[in-house]
């Protein structure tokens, strides 16, 4: 044996990964984010090779029962800037739960990840839900337990 | 005695950093002072990076070994434990080569780490 396995993009097409679905009640936020975002890099792989795409795709439901620990509903605050001078924009992680809690999860995956070029890539293979519905049922995946 | 000019001479030196210098990128391919700066620096990282490529490749091939043997219900550090004390002296080059392209031979050599680790308890 010379050489050690490369993957490569061609043997790695979507039609080559799996689907995974993820039920996110009462899961921790952080416990959650991490196995995402290693599933997503394919790091359960014994092909995980750095610079390319092998991992599988996720659904994550009920986004919205994802459990926050401690303080942190309260403490915890967003951070966004539209551009415009003066206008930082927050929301405590109490008010994102109740807007947009698939945007809690998707930012924690996206803080799990590592950030390089190939981030957005991964994130693009990441569907959150905030209920139990969501609309890859064509795609039949596969339970994921964390 | 006739007298010897440079030109010629150093032409010739300055060609050869010219020529390593092909492909960079702006004023380091065309004037002479940066290509010598940058073909030096390249050098020094080529030579830093043949040693650290040794260690790239062996993380890369424990990330690999971790993931095949997580499948199978066992950590990367108990099935290290597990061959050693089994006796099994394949290498980590080895063991991730096996689980990408030996399943088989893979699943087998953790049955055998199973055991040493049961042994070793």
């Amino acid at each position: 044996m010379r050489k050690t396995f490369s993957a490569r993009k061609e043997d790695f097409t979507d039609a080559d990964k799996k689907w995974r679905i993820v039920d996110a009640s009462g899961v921790v936020l952080g416990k959650l984010a991490v196995r995402v975002a290693n599933v997503l890099r394919g790091k359960d792989k014994p092909t995980f090779t750095e610079h390319i795409d092998v991992g599988d795709h996720v659904i994550v439901i009920n986004a919205a029962k994802v459990k926050i620990t401690g303080d942190k509903l309260n403490s915890k605050i967003y951070y966004h800037h539209t551009g415009y001078v003066g206008h930082l924009r927050s929301a405590k992680a109490s008010e994102m739960m109740a807007k947009h809690p698939e945007r809690v999860v998707e930012k924690a995956v996206f803080g799990m990840l590592p950030g390089n070029k190939m981030r957005a890539q991964y994130l693009k293979k990441l569907k959150v839900y905030p209920a139990a519905e969501h609309t890859h049922t064509a795609q039949q995946a596969e339970k994921m337990e964390i | 005695m006739a007298r010897v000019k440079g030109g010629p001479a150093s032409h010739q030196r300055k060609k050869r950093v010219r020529e390593q210098a092909e492909g960079y990128v702006g004023s380091r391919r065309a004037t002479f002072v940066h290509a010598k700066q940058t073909v030096i620096r390249a050098g020094v990282y080529a030579f830093r990076d043949r040693k650290v490529r040794k260690r790239d490749f062996r993380s890369l091939w424990i990330v690999r070994i971790n993931a095949a043997v997580r499948a199978a219900g066992m950590s990367y550090s108990q099935f290290m434990k597990g061959l050693k004390t089994a006796g099994v002296e394949l290498d980590r080059k080895i063991l991730a080569d096996l689980a990408v392209n030996e399943p088989k031979a893979f699943s087998k050599i953790i049955v055998k780490a199973k055991e040493g680790l049961a042994k070793a308890a």
